[in-house]
């Protein structure tokens, strides 16, 4: 990890402590394995116990999960809505599909590996992942956060060339999400 | 020479000038604009002179006529030369170019001319004269600036011809009654008529007024009156031409009839004149305003609530009490500040865009912030929320109800209001807010000309809703004249031994409030403006090919709730009226009998009986 | 000197009550769900994780000024109102002034929203307002019954006109019609289920906040803390007699809220026009009926 990345200050130190007690999810659900987030958020699991609540619009949101395989018109749907969330953000991978393709690898529709486009701070392996394993990986993030490791949104502004050569080939062309990313970085002193 | 003359021949002045050199446009703009400069500069100069009175140098039946200056004539007076000289500036850009621009100066001077004689007649000779003059030029207004005008302005012809008929009945029968038209001398002798004669009497006027203040039911000829001409003349007329019926009503009830005379009026219990009058302005507030939710054409949407706003007034003046008389008088003001200020707002949309279309247009702000500063300033103040002027006079009318013990009139005070938030939220919505679409990316604000009345009229919204006592004190000399007691008003408010309104305090609070949050505001990251087109769509790509807005049928929900109430009220009122018109006409209609003798007969009747009555009476 | 602290710390002490309130409303729902639910003081972590985002992405001018006319208006509402020991501006406006100056913080928000250009905000404020016909009506209207009894409309004088008679004064007890009425009516003011119609987060992705996101929402969140507050207490002026302390008064307000809450948890969603309708045909008979009760 870069140096400059991981060094704060008291105040950031003291917001992470705060900051990581309150995550708001806005899951993207086109994969099989949303089935599993149900029994995470009702009395069973209750993910709301760490302050993780479901959200709806990409503005409010701090988390985008993505559970599942990605097909090249969901991908693109993805981007818009990561690009559309307000910084920090977090992208966890969900399934074994977003890890390297899972069992769609023949496929030729999906996509293979989620980080090739955005990027990704935690996966969570299985097919699919138990709520367990879920409840798991959030508490990794948010340990993550608290560490000041949490840094993968920061990322998308370093290595936009990276991020956008991948989107392209794969769309076969540039997409207009009227986001101005090479903009913020200089705003984000990145 | 009386001051009043110098009012009226510089007005006739302007007409006379307009017709002389209707070629030539520069000659129009800048002379209008010098006579109306010199207008309000008269009119405002007035405030030394009054109590002063003139008499034509003629007389008629004996009776000398003429004009006198009271502090209510004085208060409408400056209102309508003010509101006159706005609307000239605006207009000199927004006419330019379009069609009959010789007789749209012609026609304002002549309208002015007519107001200002009505307000300043001292007898109901003059009073009728200078009404029918105004009547007529209102006619004229309405006629020209789309090809639906005319139609619309002879619906308003017939209903003004009926209300001058029933108004020539009630000179004519006090003329009977008292021997004199002289406003003074009825006063003096109103105290001996009889309790049913002076009811059947102040109806009569009353019901005249009511058609040119447009109260339910005779209201219908006013949103299509008023919508279909120019947008500045729908400004000037639902500014301050509704408002002349207001000033009659005022002059009849408080001035000549005076308020004890009114109050002995009575049906039943709580039931009096005052009370009837009342329950139609609060049918006038309610139903036009909730009319006015679904309209899709934004002049029209105003000139509906420009019906609801006159309800106020008129319960304002129902009440009775000094509170709500004052809040009456004040509303005039107000809402003359407000509702033109929005009307000019539309104008300058429409002179820009084109289309006065709710559906059609959206996102303005972006191109013309001025025009929605002015529009949100309008809108704040017609719908009655502090800060702004509409607030303070709907205080005073819903306290004198509350107080005064007319829950049912309150609630539909509240009623209207929040009727009026609903649609003045739609009308703002849809014009500056929502999708800019993509043929009105080349849009620009409108130039200074039509600016400055903009904000001239903003300061005004904004200045009386922080400071009414500017006004007050004006209205608080009417009532001394009229013989009512006087409100008690500071600067900044009211207060009365149980409660007060301070706007200073709550305009100061409120600036507090916002300077707090904005400290909250600076503590978080800075903020970053972006386009319309990076927007939440679930995912979905935007562009300016997606149409990605809210406009149309905005209140649907809303139409579903009150739609079976709308039906049975105003379609079975309408039938209802258009069934008794028929049954009354069927009736006439036997009188024609086609043959001499009956006539004969009849015209013998008719004299018998009028020598009786008129022996009755006198 | 008193009334300078008092203005100071007023809107403090609302807000730490506020969040908790919020707080402690979330744990109450995912009790009632058999959930464990957050921690109390969750809202105060929401809030400040908003406020400490690293981007805020505004539409236009008119978007942000809609920010602090909320919170703005919110502030002055809450300075109007009287709470036990702090009714210095009471004086200078009444509860007329009050009611119309709690629409300041919908019409910023309403503008707001309208300038993020989303259809789904729009519809939230349509839906709002049209909620704001709904309800406002009967509340009014119980107002007003109130205000006849005892000629006054200034909120203070009520307050203590209710105090002066004991429990058997308070405005449930002594005008019970009235007391129910408005008891819906702020069941909608709240905007809470039934009436939730405003939000929405399923059928038009919460409406007005669909757009906002950062330090806006979390401003929106400060404004919600300190109404939640400020409209209870309104309530609690004129139909539970006011409050003398603090004790009696946070007492007072988390037995309301319970209630308003117990009510929320177990409800669906009414359609808009099916909730106007129903503000409509219950509550205002209701109180219509109270007010012909105190006329005869
Ligand atoms: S990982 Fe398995 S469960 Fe998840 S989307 Fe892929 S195939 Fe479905």
């Amino acid at each position: 990890m870069d140096e400059k990345l991981t060094q704060r200050s008291v105040w950031e130190k003291i917001a992470a402590k705060l900051s990581k007690r309150s995550l708001w999810m806005l899951h993207y659900c086109t994969g099989c394995g949303a089935i599993e987030l149900p029994p995470t958020m009702t009395a069973r699991f209750d993910m709301e116990r760490f302050g993780i609540n479901p959200m709806v619009t990409p503005r409010q949101a701090d988390i985008l999960l993505i559970t599942g395989y990605l097909s090249v018109k969901t991908l693109k749907r993805v981007v818009l809505t990561y690009e559309q969330m307000q910084a920090p953000k977090y992208v966890v991978g969900f399934g074994s599909c977003t890890i390297n393709g899972g069992m769609y690898w023949n496929s030729y529709a999906t996509m293979k590996s989620l980080d090739r486009y955005i990027p990704v701070e935690t996966y969570i392996a299985g097919c699919m992942p138990r709520p367990e394993a879920i409840i798991h990986s959030f508490n990794e993030l948010i340990a993550k956060i608290d560490r000041g490791e949490a840094n993968s949104w920061k990322d998308y502004y370093k290595n936009y060339d990276f991020y956008r050569k991948n989107q392209e080939h794969t769309f076969e062309g540039p997409i207009e999400t009227y986001n101005d990313i090479k903009a913020d970085a200089a705003l984000f002193r990145i | 020479m009386s001051i009043v003359l110098n009012l009226l021949s510089i007005a006739l002045a302007g007409v006379v000038l307009n017709v002389l050199f209707s070629k030539s446009k520069i000659v129009q703009k800048y002379v209008s604009l010098l006579i109306f400069a010199g207008l309000t500069y008269f009119s405002f100069v007035m405030y030394s002179q009054v109590g002063e009175h003139f008499d034509f140098p003629f007389q008629i039946a004996g009776q000398s006529i003429g004009f006198t200056i009271t502090w209510l004539n004085y208060y409408f007076g400056i209102m309508i030369t003010g509101i006159t000289l706005l609307t000239v500036i605006f207009s000199l850009k927004y006419m330019e170019g379009k069609d009959g621009s010789t007789h749209y100066y012609t026609v304002l001077s002549l309208k002015t001319f007519g107001m200002l004689g009505v307000i300043f007649s001292s007898d109901l000779i003059t009073f009728f004269v200078f009404w029918e003059i105004m009547s007529w030029s209102t006619f004229g207004l309405m006629s020209t600036g789309g090809k639906d005008a005319p139609k619309s302005a002879f619906k308003y012809f017939v209903f003004a011809i009926t209300a001058s008929m029933i108004l020539m009945a009630g000179v004519v029968l006090s003329y009977s009654l008292f021997g004199s038209f002289d406003f003074a001398v009825i006063h003096d002798k109103i105290g001996s008529l009889s309790l049913p004669m002076t009811g059947f009497l102040l109806s009569i006027f009353i019901v005249s007024f009511s058609v040119e203040s447009a109260v339910f039911p005779v209201h219908s000829w006013l949103p299509d009156g008023y919508s279909n001409t120019f947008t500045t003349f729908t400004a000037y007329l639902s500014g301050i031409s509704t408002r002349i019926g207001i000033y009659g009503i005022i002059l009849f009830l408080f001035g000549i009839f005076g308020i004890q005379t009114v109050d002995k009026l009575s049906i039943i219990g709580k039931i009096n004149f005052r009370y009837v009058f009342g329950v139609f302005a609060a049918l006038t507030m309610v139903v036009p305003t909730f009319t006015a939710l679904y309209q899709h054409d934004a002049k029209k949407l105003i000139a509906w609530h420009s019906v609801g706003q006159g309800g106020y007034m008129l319960i304002g003046l129902a009440s009775g009490s000094a509170l709500g008389i004052a809040g009456g008088m004040f509303h005039v003001l107000n809402h003359m500040a407000y509702v033109v200020l929005i009307v000019f707002a539309i104008a300058a949309v429409e002179h820009r865009t084109g289309t006065t279309n709710l559906n059609k247009l959206g996102g303005l702000i972006k191109k013309m912030p001025v025009s929605y500063l002015a529009l949100l300033f309008g809108i704040i103040g017609l719908a009655g929320l502090p800060p702004m002027n509409g607030f303070v006079s709907k205080w005073f009318i819903y306290r004198a109800l509350i107080l005064g013990g007319y829950p049912f009139l309150a609630i539909a005070a509240v009623i209207g209001t929040l009727g009026t938030i609903l649609s003045v939220y739609k009308l703002i919505h849809n014009m500056f807010l929502g999708q800019l679409p993509e043929r009105y990316n080349n849009v620009k604000e409108v130039g200074f000309s039509m600016q400055l009345p903009m904000w001239i009229l903003m300061i005004v919204v904004l200045g009386l809703g922080i400071f009414p006592g500017a006004a007050m004190g004006l209205i608080a000399k009417i009532q001394v004249a009229l013989g009512l007691t006087a409100v008690p008003y500071s600067l900044h408010g009211i207060q009365t031994a149980s409660g007060q309104l301070n706007m200073l305090v709550v305009s100061a609070v409120f600036i507090g409030g916002i300077f707090v949050t904005w400290i909250i505001y600076l503590l978080g990251s800075r903020r970053k403006h972006v386009s319309q087109y990076n927007n939440y769509a679930a995912g979905n790509f935007l562009d300016k090919k997606v149409a990605y807005n809210f406009n149309y049928e905005f209140y649907a929900a809303m139409e579903h709730v009150i739609d079976p109430y709308r039906k049975k009220i105003i379609q079975r009122t309408e039938q209802g009226i258009a069934g008794l018109t028929d049954a009354v006409s069927e009736y006439i209609r036997r009188i024609y009998t086609g043959m001499i003798n009956t006539y004969g007969i009849y015209v013998i009747t008719a004299f018998i009986v009028t020598i009786i009555i008129l022996k009755e009476l006198i | 000197m008193n009334v300078v602290l008092w203005i100071i710390f007023l809107p403090i002490i609302l807000f730490v009550i506020g969040t908790f309130m919020l707080g402690y409303s979330r744990k109450f729902i995912a009790r009632i769900e058999r959930r464990y639910g957050p921690p109390i003081q969750q809202v105060f972590y929401d809030i400040f994780k908003l406020m400490n985002k690293k981007t805020n992405i505004s539409h236009g001018w008119m978007h942000d000024i809609a920010i602090l006319m909320l919170l703005g208006g919110t502030l002055l509402t809450m300075y109007f109102v009287p709470v036990p020991g702090f009714h210095f501006f009471a004086q200078y406006g009444d509860m007329l002034v009050i009611m119309y100056i709690l629409l300041i913080p919908a019409l910023g928000m309403a503008l707001g929203v309208g300038e993020t250009a989303n259809p789904n905000g729009s519809i939230g404020i349509s839906r709002a307002l049209m909620m704001l016909a709904g309800y406002d009506i009967p509340f009014v209207l119980t107002f007003i019954g109130f205000a006849m009894i005892n000629h006054t409309t200034s909120m203070y004088d009520l307050m203590l006109a209710q105090q002066a008679g004991g429990i058997a004064g308070w405005g449930l007890i002594s005008q019970p019609l009235l007391g129910i009425a408005a008891l819906i009516a702020l069941q909608g003011m709240l905007g809470e289920k039934p009436f939730e119609v405003m939000v929405a987060p399923h059928e038009i992705a919460t409406g007005p906040m669909t757009e906002m996101g950062g330090k806006y929402l979390g401003i929106m969140m400060i404004q919600h803390a300190i109404g939640i507050v400020v409209e209870l207490t309104i309530y609690i002026n004129l139909f539970l007699g006011g409050a003398v302390n603090w004790f009696e008064y946070i007492v007072k307000l988390f037995v309301l809220f319970t209630m308003l809450l117990s009510v929320n948890a177990v409800f669906g969603r009414f359609r808009t026009d099916d909730a106007v309708r129903f503000m409509w045909k219950i509550p205002l008979p209701l109180a219509i009926i109270g007010i012909l009760f105190i006329i005869f």
